[in-house]
């Protein structure tokens, strides 16, 4: 970004996921609220073509995290057609235009899929699927660090644009991405657009990105141009939304209760909120006398 | 172990054209040939990897490091002694991101004697100051394989039967200075059932490598640096637990950090427990982590609160080692010529055209992918980004 430093040719990739959640998107259509897809977007084109203007080096790509597949909006896997992709004609950047049609085009295919299926599918669900967007994500990142040319270098983040639910059942997935970006150093900033997501705010945390859960709807495109459109080496020079607190304690496999003090299984780490003698988990079963000695033995250090 | 006996030695086989397989490509050059090698070789090492054997996730391990004169010696460069300790800076830090409630402690051996450095401990950056401060260290004398092992014993002895005792011996000498039979304690580590395994740094050695297999260990000679390396690196991942690790739940603590800030409730600065001894102002503020058992202070996770004994942990920290637990299914290899499709074959994860023969597909969710995804997904990530984009595997996954 620094236009003083020519030694070295660097370039920002920015992964944007938005979550396309029907279920979600039609909630909010239904309550006649300002906030509908097509605004969103919107926004995210704006911001979008803004990454892609602030250096001629930087590089986009966006996917759809939906209810039950993830796809890539841009670039997009099939060719171009002719038919739909035109030059423009009124002296508009191509990429521009290319993001912006491409990004219309993969939603509608992503929406009209959606709509044949609709009268024989079973109840949708209200939660996205976002580690699977996540993990291509990652996939793609360490594609294009491969691909980069020697004497450049490329720094990489994901925003995550997300109105649904968090998805329990992805937790494993979901961890296993964020300890991936962890140590790519990716960094996943979270632009959340309804109820708090304790997931999310885990992975910024770990990864050093920025969670905000956005105040007012209609300001979308303000607070993506203003929070997450700097790149992280510029953040600290700004005053932005302080650190939330995250919540790191644990949900037992039993009662899905978050708990200060748990029993841990030795051999698959399930945790369980109260003694058990055999693992749901692991089926193993414990010796029953065995944790309050064990523990008072080992504090035998200095 | 049992096959490599089987087998022999490399010099006792037949005579290999080893570059015979290098084909140079449009351009003569070699290099794409060699990567397809290395990633085959790859490939072939995720294949062999061992599922669904319980594994000790618990580790408590001791790192004896040679410090005898033989560790002077510069074929490693600088010094044996100065790439084992950088190498080792590496490893630290690897053990602690893929164990993170496992405990490590280091030991030095010198002048026919043993000596411990860092006590069991897991913070990763004391064992990396600790190793940083070993460089000065000049090497002298010869090793005593016996007493690092009987040292290393005597800690290992008292810990919990539900977590693994493993000892690394990292040996570069090729005699070693015992007061007594050394093949007695041998068999006491089998009786403590403590793992040990040996990597050499110059040759191989008899009597280390009846300890690894009296053990259950493994026992590596170096060939050069990046193969120190892979050694090292295979230490890594939990070793499959013995028959003799009892199971058992253990009680752990999930402390909640409390942040600077909070003056709504007027809480007051204290001192951690982790800086107590030191004497500075570190670690003097109202934020860090409340033990939930006894409510003394800590700075960072994981730990055990030294008030009460109780293990303090976070959430992720657990997390972090499911993927050893719930490793992905490695995928099949298919000619790319066999898939049906009306456009160019594209990797799911990543969206590159696959122009190589070969095409890898999970058979879970049926997707295609490229060999560097592929390696990619299993190396690194351990999810597939297919199944963790499609909403009927999920069920399957939550389920297990």
């Amino acid at each position: 970004m620094d236009g003083i430093k020519t030694d070295k040719l660097e370039s920002s990739l920015l992964i944007v996921i938005l979550d396309t959640n029907p279920v979600w998107w039609g909630k909010k259509k239904i309550a006649q609220d300002p906030m509908t897809l097509s605004h969103c977007v919107d926004c995210l084109t704006v911001l979008a073509n803004s990454h892609l203007m602030v250096s001629h080096n930087n590089k986009l790509a966006v996917i759809a995290a939906h209810t039950d597949i993830s796809t890539f909006l841009y670039p997009s896997s099939q060719p171009a057609r002719p038919d739909i992709f035109k030059l423009p004609d009124d002296g508009q950047y191509e990429v521009f235009n290319s993001v912006e049609s491409q990004l219309r085009t993969q939603l509608k295919t992503l929406i009209e899929a959606d709509k044949a299926q609709v009268d024989y599918m079973e109840e949708q669900s209200s939660d996205s699927l976002l580690a699977g967007a996540m993990c291509m994500a990652l996939c793609y990142i360490h594609r294009l660090e491969k691909e980069c040319p020697i004497g450049e270098s490329l720094t990489a983040r994901i925003l995550i644009l997300k109105g649904s639910d968090d998805c329990p059942s992805q937790y494993m997935n979901f961890m296993n991405a964020v300890f991936t970006a962890q140590k790519q150093n990716v960094v996943i900033d979270a632009c959340i657009l309804d109820s708090e997501s304790g997931l999310l705010q885990q992975a910024c945390d770990i990864t050093g990105g920025t969670y905000l859960n956005i105040p007012q709807a209609q300001g979308l495109l303000q607070y993506l141009l203003w929070v997450f459109l700097p790149d992280p080496s510029s953040r600290s020079k700004m005053a932005l939304p302080p650190r939330a607190q995250v919540d790191y304690r644990a949900a037992c496999f039993c009662h899905r209760n978050l708990i200060e003090i748990g029993y841990v299984c030795s051999v698959c780490l399930s945790i369980y909120c109260s003694f058990s003698p055999i693992c749901s988990t692991c089926q193993t079963t414990f010796k029953i006398i065995g944790p309050q000695k064990l523990v008072k033995k080992k504090i035998k250090k200095p | 172990m049992a096959d490599d006996d089987d087998k022999g030695y490399r010099w006792e086989t037949e005579y290999e054209k080893t570059w015979e397989e290098l084909q140079e490509d449009e351009s003569g050059s070699l290099q794409a040939s060699v990567n397809d090698i290395l990633h085959r070789a790859k490939r072939r090492q995720l294949l062999e990897k061992v599922t669904n054997v319980r594994l000790g996730m618990m580790r408590h391990l001791f790192v004896v490091i040679d410090f005898s004169l033989a560790m002077a010696d510069q074929d490693l460069k600088p010094t044996r002694h100065l790439a084992t300790l950088k190498l080792l800076e590496y490893f630290v830090e690897e053990y602690f991101d893929q164990n993170p409630i496992s405990q490590l402690g280091i030991i030095i051996s010198l002048n026919k004697r043993a000596e411990k450095i860092t006590e069991l401990g897991g913070n990763p950056r004391r064992h990396i100051k600790a190793l940083q401060d070993l460089t000065s260290r000049a090497c002298q004398g010869e090793i005593s394989l016996q007493n690092s092992l009987e040292l290393a014993l005597s800690t290992l002895r008292h810990m919990p039967s539900h977590a693994s005792r493993e000892v690394l011996f990292l040996m570069g000498s090729l005699t070693t200075c015992d007061p007594g039979d050394v093949r007695e304690t041998v068999k006491s580590m089998v009786e403590a059932n403590v793992r040990c395994s040996v990597i050499g740094l110059s040759a191989e050695v008899r009597l280390c490598k009846t300890l690894a297999q009296h053990t259950g260990g493994s026992y590596g000679v170096i060939i050069d640096e990046s193969h120190f390396k892979d050694l090292l690196g295979q230490q890594v991942t939990p070793p499959p637990a013995s028959s003799q690790t009892e199971s058992s739940l253990i009680k752990m603590g999930f402390p909640h950090h409390a942040l600077v800030g909070d003056k709504d409730k007027e809480e007051k600065p204290s001192m951690c427990m982790c800086h107590l001894d030191s004497g500075t102002a570190q670690g003097f503020s109202t934020s860090g982590y409340f033990c939930p058992q006894c409510k003394s202070k800590y700075c960072e996770l994981p730990i055990e609160c030294r008030a009460c004994g109780l293990t303090l942990v976070s959430a992720p920290h657990l997390a972090r080692s499911y993927h050893h637990l719930f490793p992905p299914d490695s995928f099949r290899e298919l000619l790319t010529s066999d898939i049906i499709a009306d456009g160019p074959v594209c990797c799911y994860a990543c969206q590159v055209e696959i122009l190589d023969p070969h095409v890898y597909t999970c058979d879970k969710c049926e997707r295609h992918f490229c060999l560097d995804c592929d390696l990619f997904t299993h190396e690194v990530l351990h999810s597939c980004p297919g199944c963790a984009s499609s909403r009927s595997l999920q069920t399957v996954q939550a389920g297990l």
